[in-house]
């Protein structure tokens, strides 16, 4: 039987961060993922991330991403990729199909000390008719054929959603060398960075708030050839004789995004709802530690934030494990924590972060009170 | 404009259920995503109900007139992504 | 504010957030001009000039201030912001011209001597415009600093051009 230490699922900024630092103590540490490249959404990034010196602002999510696989090389991480798990089961054991050469796939069973769940999220979806036409697409969809694979997903695209995913996705789009026509936003103002609604505007791309897709029309080929949209009322309604119609061969949607939370269900991990971090999610304490002992989690996987946040998660989960392996004193791991959890708070602030540091708060909390109390009644 | 959200539109891509069959699910009693699932096999198709199961809440939520975390979310079993049936069958490398 | 309805500021509604160089800071010369108005967590700019020109300290979601006294014009600042929301304005280029630096990450990239459309804020065609420099070393990690000429009475308008 293959054993490990750790187990880290999820090769993103988070799983990897988690990666470097269990190895770092010394733990044999086993990274799996289901794409062909590791780095998660990081390779996706070609903006200069936001941030402090500490977490390399100023510097492209993609060459972060290359820092942290050379780390993690370095210190000793073993990486799957095209590996998904499928299952996990009573005695530490964990089925994953593992991807071998050529394409072949094989299911194998490994019994892991330590799990760390760092699953990040994935794209919400916006009704509308004619929502599954062909051109209707994820922004991260967009951004992945764009900056990953260099293929345009079309000409003239309209996006929907003012957060920063798709404010950065329009920019990168024009980027690549397609006009984005319209920019939809149905709350009354623009969610994301001024910053970034600056650079987009100053490139001529109009924004309108207060308005909703209401239809994707297809062409004689089946694809989007025509785009109509409605201003909305109060209640994002939209208000009948404000249709307008954008031709446009594309429509991305940034609608936000949702915790990937498949396998801390397989793992049986207490659940609680939380809507400013995109639904539901793992409660879990300080140490990142889930309501099953051994079992940590880390990243847009316990609630939507950014690439900075889920390294320093990723850290404190990597940190935690090894602790409980008795590979560092706990002392040390409590020290570090505390630092990482400052850097944490600073990322949190503001009027973009300080909801996300409340929620967290209460979070943790709610571990506390469920969780801990719980056990404690055993 | 009530057009725009006619109950035929599809919901889950995977197995193509619509609206109305969702609408049809809960009438008989369908409470959250699971009950619906169980169903009418909407999020039971290829992507376990990533695309979808959102849209699935708020559907209850509004027919129901439930809070977002009273219709819940679909559960997990072994496997949680698709698998062929010949890699099942040439057995488990321990 | 405008800002978060719109996308854009007006030279105005930016002067009540941020400081912005005086009347005769702007006639000695090149001068930064920041426009991040949002307190969000990032200070590489204060990092990245080498005249301490640029103030956030703790916590990092203060807004930036910049002295402009300081301030030689440089335009290390424009290339490291992540926001891209530094601009470099020279309002005593010449007697009837002013220069405005901005960052330019499409595309193909502008070349000294070229005739371009200047831009505004809004994305809108103001002037015609000459570039009179195209700063692109390996430090600015490809974000070009391009550096239009446009007539004096456009340089708190003028933010960019349209694109090539």
């Amino acid at each position: 039987m293959l054993e490990r230490d750790v187990l880290v699922v999820g090769a993103g900024p988070a799983g990897l961060a988690a990666s470097i630092e269990a190895a770092k103590a010394g733990a044999d540490v086993l990274l799996v993922d289901l794409n062909m490249k590791p780095g998660g959404q990081l390779f996706k990034q070609i903006h200069k991330f936001f941030g402090s010196s500490a977490h390399r602002s100023g510097t492209r999510g993609f060459d972060i991403g290359k820092m942290l696989l050379d780390e993690a090389e370095k210190a000793g991480v073993e990486i799957w990729l095209q590996s998904t798990v499928i299952g996990a089961f009573p005695g530490n054991l964990i089925a994953i199909e593992k991807g071998i050469d050529g394409g072949e796939k094989e299911v194998i069973t490994l019994k892991s000390k330590k799990v760390i769940i760092a699953t990040g999220a994935s794209e919400n979806v916006v009704r509308f008719k004619g929502w599954t036409t062909p051109g209707v697409m994820g922004a991260g969809a967009a951004q992945t054929m764009i900056n990953v694979n260099h293929v345009k997903p079309g000409n003239k695209i309209v996006m929907v959603g003012s957060g920063n995913v798709g404010l950065i996705v329009s920019y990168q789009l024009m980027q690549a060398g397609c006009d984005v026509v319209a920019l939809i936003e149905a709350a009354p103002k623009i969610g994301g960075y001024a910053v970034h609604a600056a650079k987009i505007r100053r490139a001529g791309v109009p924004i309108y708030t207060k308005h909703t897709v209401v239809e994707a029309i297809p062409g004689e080929d089946g694809t989007v050839c025509k785009v109509v949209i409605a201003e909305v009322d109060d209640k994002f309604q939209p208000i009948p004789g404000t249709e307008k119609e954008i031709e446009a061969d594309t429509v991305t949607i940034g609608a936000g995004l949702k915790p990937a939370t498949d396998m801390v269900k397989l793992e049986k991990c207490r659940l609680t709802f939380n809507g400013p971090f995109g639904g539901f999610i793992p409660l879990h304490n300080d140490k990142m530690e889930t309501s099953k002992k051994g079992v940590y989690v880390a990243g847009d996987a316990t609630g939507v934030e950014e690439a900075n946040t889920a390294l320093e998660e990723g850290r404190i989960a990597g940190i935690s494990a090894v602790e409980s392996l008795g590979l560092i004193e706990p002392k040390e791991a409590e020290k570090m924590r505390i630092e990482i959890w400052k850097r944490l708070e600073a990322l949190r602030m503001g009027p973009f972060g300080e909801r996300r540091q409340i929620e967290k708060n209460n979070i943790l909390a709610e571990y506390e009170e469920k969780v801990v109390a719980a056990v404690e009644m055993d | 404009m009530a057009e725009y959200f006619s109950d035929d539109m599809i919901v889950c891509r995977c197995e193509e259920v619509t609206v109305a069959e969702i609408k049809e699910a809960i009438r008989q009693g369908a409470k959250d995503v699971v009950g619906v699932k169980r169903r009418v096999r909407a999020g039971m198709g290829l992507c376990q109900g990533r695309t979808c199961e959102k849209m699935v809440q708020q559907i209850l939520a509004q027919e129901l007139g439930a809070k977002p975390w009273e219709v819940g979310t679909s559960s997990a079993r072994p496997p949680i992504r698709p698998i062929s049936f010949g890699d099942l069958a040439n057995g488990v490398v321990e | 504010m405008a800002l978060i309805n719109t996308g854009y500021l007006e030279y105005e509604e930016l002067s009540q957030i941020q400081k912005l160089p005086s009347d005769e800071r702007y006639a000695k010369g090149p001068v930064a001009v920041i426009e991040c108005v949002q307190e969000i967590p990032c200070n590489p700019c204060e990092a990245a000039c080498r005249f301490g020109a640029i103030h956030i300290g703790d916590p990092i979601t203060n807004l930036p201030t910049c002295s402009h006294d300081k301030c030689t014009g440089c335009g290390v600042c424009v290339s490291k912001c992540p926001g891209l929301a530094i601009f470099i304005v020279n309002k005593a280029y010449s007697e009837n011209t002013a220069t405005v630096a901005f960052p330019y990450e499409y595309m193909p990239t502008p070349e000294k001597g070229m005739e371009v459309t200047a831009v505004n804020r809004k994305g809108e065609e103001v002037c015609g415009a000459k570039v009179v420099n195209v700063m692109n070393p390996a430090a600015f990690d490809h974000t070009p600093v391009v550096t239009v000429e446009i007539p004096k009475e456009y340089a708190d308008e003028v933010r960019s051009i349209k694109r090539l």
